[in-house]
């Protein structure tokens, strides 16, 4: 690394590091306002009622961690995701999880993953879905969205852009 | 042209340059799937079991093709935590309203008790009627049909945010007829347990 860079970095983490004081300054006195922007989230895409979810865990191992705005939670099987949440996966980890229209999403160790856009009509099967994956391994079996228009699944890294025409496919990303 | 790019791919090696980005296609029963991936630099399309993309640092983008064991070694923790495949299921109600017929309703217990051995098991109850009436009456009704299975679940016990209604109306009749033609095969209740 040169100079140049790691001062940037530095630079960065400093930056960081006053983003995330001052985020947390504002979000642990008042826990209230996130939950009620995630509940005016959830007001246009609840299907049925009591029903927010677009996917939901089917195996956690090791060290999962659901990131939703500020909040950091650990994955349990059974627990939900919403629509820009990521999911990191530490080292010795893995996660599956299904997403509403029947996409499968497996995580290796060491991945992280933002759920950008996920949008599924169950009574037309219309919607979109775009992963933004930044680093380790996610195999993805596509579902109803990607049958019906498949043009509207896409997975981007860092590098790529990954289109989908079919179902099975693994992608590994090494920032 | 090939010794020059051969050249270039042992340089490439030597200089122990790892891509930054693999995409793997997997094989897939019955109509082989496809990706294309694309970066700043070109694309490629992957088409057959196994082909492989890799992207460079730089984007550029080369393709190849892996051996099935391989891609089991290097993929193995990502490919062991896939969920088992949904089970389906198929109650029929009787005419007109939301009552399912006997049978069904026996089913149900069998639908449970598969949806929770399940870890995070879920159920989806997609309600369909036959042809009778119009497309909004027929939404409204497979979606009344599907919320009271859903009931029946919750009232038996099953986690509410695991258990979803959906109304399909007549989009997905099993036995393909004319408008307005009453037919029991297609008034019924698909059930997915994934």
């Amino acid at each position: 690394m040169n100079k140049k860079m790691s001062c940037r970095m530095g630079t960065l983490g400093a930056i960081c590091v006053l983003a995330c004081s001052a985020a947390l300054a504002q979000t642990t006195p008042a826990a209230a306002p996130p939950e009620t922007a995630a509940e005016s989230d959830r007001a246009h895409v609840v299907v049925t009622p009591g029903d927010a979810r677009q996917g939901t865990f089917k195996t956690v191992q090791g060290e999962v961690t659901v990131v939703r705005g500020n909040a950091r939670s650990a994955a349990v099987v059974g627990g939900g995701v919403l629509t820009t949440d990521r999911i990191v996966t530490g080292p010795n980890s893995a996660a599956a999880l299904t997403l509403k229209d029947g996409t499968m999403l497996s995580l290796g160790p060491d991945s992280a993953i933002d759920l950008a856009q996920f949008q599924f009509d169950p009574t037309t099967h219309d919607g979109n879905l775009a992963i933004s994956m930044m680093r380790g391994t996610l195999r993805v079996v596509t579902g109803l969205i990607a049958k019906l228009r498949p043009e509207r699944v896409t997975v981007t890294t860092p590098t790529s852009v990954i289109g989908v025409r079919g179902t099975d496919f693994i992608v590994e990303e090494n920032p | 042209m090939n010794r020059i790019l051969a050249a270039v791919a042992v340089a490439v090696l030597m200089t122990g340059c790892a891509p930054t980005t693999r995409v793997v296609l997997l094989p897939q029963d019955g109509m082989q799937g496809a990706v294309d991936v694309q970066t700043r630099r070109g694309s490629a399309a992957l088409e057959q079991p196994y082909a492989v993309a890799s992207v460079y640092p730089g984007q550029s983008l080369s393709t190849g093709q892996m051996e099935p064991k391989a891609v089991q070694q290097r993929y193995r923790d990502v490919l062991a935590v896939q969920p088992a495949p949904a089970q389906r299921f198929t109650l029929y109600f009787e005419l007109g309203g939301a009552h399912l017929t006997p049978e069904s309703t026996d089913e149900l217990t069998e639908v449970l008790s598969r949806a929770s051995a399940r870890p995070g098991g879920e159920i989806f109850v997609i309600g369909h009627t036959d042809t009778v009436g119009s497309t909004e009456r027929n939404d409204a009704l497979s979606l009344e049909r599907a919320l009271a299975i859903r009931e029946m679940f919750i009232a038996r016990g099953f986690d509410p945010a695991r258990v979803e209604a959906i109304g399909r109306g007549e989009r997905e009749l099993i036995v393909p007829t004319a408008d307005n033609v009453q037919e029991p095969r297609n008034r019924r209740a698909e059930i997915i347990v994934r």
